[in-house]
């Protein structure tokens, strides 16, 4: 685990975000902090702003107002400095798995790597050690469609860990799985969090996966409600 | 994996649609390599008639276009001989016939002093060169004489006279072993146009370095040449390549070949475009997939610019081979046989693969572009 572990990782500040119109405000004033190592969730319905937040976060989408602060500094507005931020500290994981179908399960975890390491030999070592991590090791040569839907988040997760990234964003992980599955899946971040040191923010209607996490942030029309640790559990 | 694996993998994934582009791409190119090939080796076959003898420059008539309707006066040989630094000259009358029933359009008959310069490198396989004297007596190439089916001893008719076959020869060059060589002084006779000649070939004493400058100044002392009341005669007299470059035929060859082969190549340009933005557009998921990876715009120009350059360059070699195919059983056909060398050159490929590159970029490039631009989170929207 990381020695710096609970130090603040990532820090907004007044976060706003309306779309172009200026009559739909996504997110408004969203003021909020991430340690290290901390697995938040954030939840909310349908349209309060969640997947805007994540995309903020991610570096998917620029805020209309308001500051980022990523390991102390201001996120740049500029494209080329978010690709970088993406490629270099962050792991995304979709509710749609957004797996490369013609790439096999070992191809598709080595995409994120192309901008990091040069070599394509490391990139496919690295590749075959994360799916035998997430227990697909007879599964490398797969293409996405021979893939059962779990198995198909297990390579999203591998490939989100692609790059040692300090952060993971997930939209909706479980959402197109079912209860046994997303048992599964829940397990399995829990172990790669614990042996990877990682900081895992979810974005979720999951009961169950929002339950599993240190902090809840629960969104409505934009504006954070709530911000504590999940019930039963100490902040991190 | 690589980033080529990647590509590959793409295209792949749409084989027909990828295989359709490769065909337009190899049609156009096909027909590049193959017209300017042909024009190209027109040129070359064209510039080996007089350098294969060491010919430096051709004397025609001053302003005409068409060397056929050239008209020297045979006197000029002897004043062109007697200029400080020409080593030889010879003069040649041309004409082109055809042979309808066998289909061969275009047959040249030279008109060449029996003891000329221009003999010297025919090799007879049968039958005798013409000699000086012989009366409605002709060589013919070997491929003419195979086209014609004519031996030794039978006859061809030239503007309503029969001239018997004496000798069968085989030059260097695939121009004249399509010709009908005749004694110069029995093609002027037969056409009419006696003392007259269409062009005069002349080899300088130049060598080395100074030898431009040497050739040059030969043609001007030529083109300065006046008549006997001291008024300029009529002569342009250029280096062979230039001559050779310059003759209308050459030049039309030329244009038509570039003409046919920029439509074609517009054409696939076209068909890689629209491939190509197809793809951009149906693949717009995953570019904002690759996108919130972390990849680069310049990462996806240069995947979606590779993919479309790969299917140029797989287009350039079916094309390549097609062309090849198709000059080789061309040079074969009698009624152009004579006129085309089988193999064009290095050069001419290699125009073919980099404007297959080309359309590879220009066609693929405004994609890639779109593709770069495509903001992440609405490429991850979209279905």
């Amino acid at each position: 685990m990381n020695k710096d572990l609970g130090t603040p990782l990532l820090r907004t500040e007044a976060l706003s975000r309306h779309y172009p119109d200026g009559r739909v405000t996504a997110l408004c004033d969203v003021t909020l902090e991430i340690r290290r190592g901390e697995y938040v969730a954030i939840v909310g319905p349908s349209g309060s702003g969640k997947s805007t937040l994540l995309n903020l976060l991610g570096g998917l989408d620029r805020p209309t107002r308001g500051k980022i602060y990523f390991q102390g500094h201001e996120l740049s507005a500029r494209s080329s400095d978010l690709d970088a931020y993406r490629a270099r500290h962050l792991g995304f994981v979709f509710q749609s798995f957004c797996l490369l179908p013609t790439l096999t399960a070992l191809e598709n975890v080595q995409v994120p790597m192309f901008e990091t390491e040069r070599c394509a030999r490391t990139r496919r070592a690295r590749a075959r050690t994360l799916l035998a991590e997430v227990g697909l090791a007879l599964r490398l040569h797969h293409l996405p469609c021979q893939l059962s839907v779990g198995e198909r988040q297990r390579v999203a997760l591998a490939r989100a860990l692609a790059n040692r990234p300090e952060l993971i964003l997930a939209d909706e992980p479980t959402g197109n799985l079912d209860s046994g599955k997303t048992g599964e899946i829940l397990e399995l971040l829990a172990r790669l969090r614990a042996r990877h040191g990682t900081t895992l923010v979810v974005v979720t209607h999951s009961l169950e996966v929002a339950h599993a996490a240190d902090r809840l942030i629960q969104l409505r029309d934009g504006r954070v409600v709530a911000d504590a640790p999940t019930p039963g559990r100490q902040a991190a | 994996m690589t980033l080529f694996t990647f590509v590959i993998k793409n295209l792949a994934r749409r084989r027909i649609r990828s295989c359709l582009t490769c065909l337009g791409i190899s049609i156009a190119i096909g027909a590049v390599v193959a017209l300017v090939g042909v024009a190209a080796g027109f040129e070359r076959n064209f510039v080996e008639v007089f350098e294969g003898r060491g010919v430096d420059l051709v004397v025609v008539e001053g302003g005409i276009t068409e060397q056929l309707t050239s008209s020297l006066d045979e006197r000029l040989l002897e004043r062109i001989r007697a200029l400080p630094g020409v080593a030889n000259a010879a003069g040649m009358l041309l004409e082109v016939l055809a042979f309808e029933k066998e289909n061969l359009v275009g047959v040249m008959v030279q008109g060449w002093a029996a003891d000329s310069l221009l003999m010297q490198h025919l090799s007879v396989t049968a039958g005798r060169l013409v000699r000086p004297g012989d009366k409605q007596q002709a060589m013919v190439g070997s491929l003419l004489a195979k086209n014609l089916k004519k031996r030794v001893g039978d006859t061809i008719e030239i503007d309503r006279e029969d001239f018997t076959i004496v000798g069968i020869f085989e030059s260097f060059n695939v121009f004249e072993n399509g010709a009908v060589v005749v004694p110069l002084e029995e093609l002027q006779r037969v056409m009419l146009r006696p003392g007259q000649l269409t062009a005069i070939a002349v080899l300088t004493t130049a060598a080395g370095s100074d030898k431009v400058e040497a050739v040059a100044a030969v043609c001007r002392e030529i083109e300065s040449f006046t008549d006997a009341k001291g008024r300029r005669l009529r002569l342009t007299a250029l280096p062979t390549r230039d001559y050779v470059s310059n003759t209308l035929q050459i030049r039309m060859a030329h244009a038509m070949a570039w003409v046919t082969s920029s439509i074609a190549l517009f054409i696939g340009a076209i068909g890689m475009f629209n491939t190509m933005m197809t793809s951009v557009l149906e693949r717009t998921r995953e570019i904002g997939i690759l996108r919130a990876l972390g990849w680069r715009p310049g990462r996806i120009v240069r995947l979606i610019l590779l993919e479309s350059v790969v299917l140029g360059l797989i287009g350039a070699v079916v094309g390549t081979l097609l062309a090849l195919g198709m000059i080789r059983s061309m040079a074969e056909m009698p009624s152009v046989g004579g006129f085309i060398q089988g193999d064009p050159s290095w050069w001419v490929i290699g125009q073919g693969f980099a404007m297959a590159l080309g359309v590879g970029l220009v066609g693929g490039g405004y994609p890639a572009w779109v593709a770069a631009r495509l903001l992440p989170t609405e490429a991850l929207r979209h279905e």
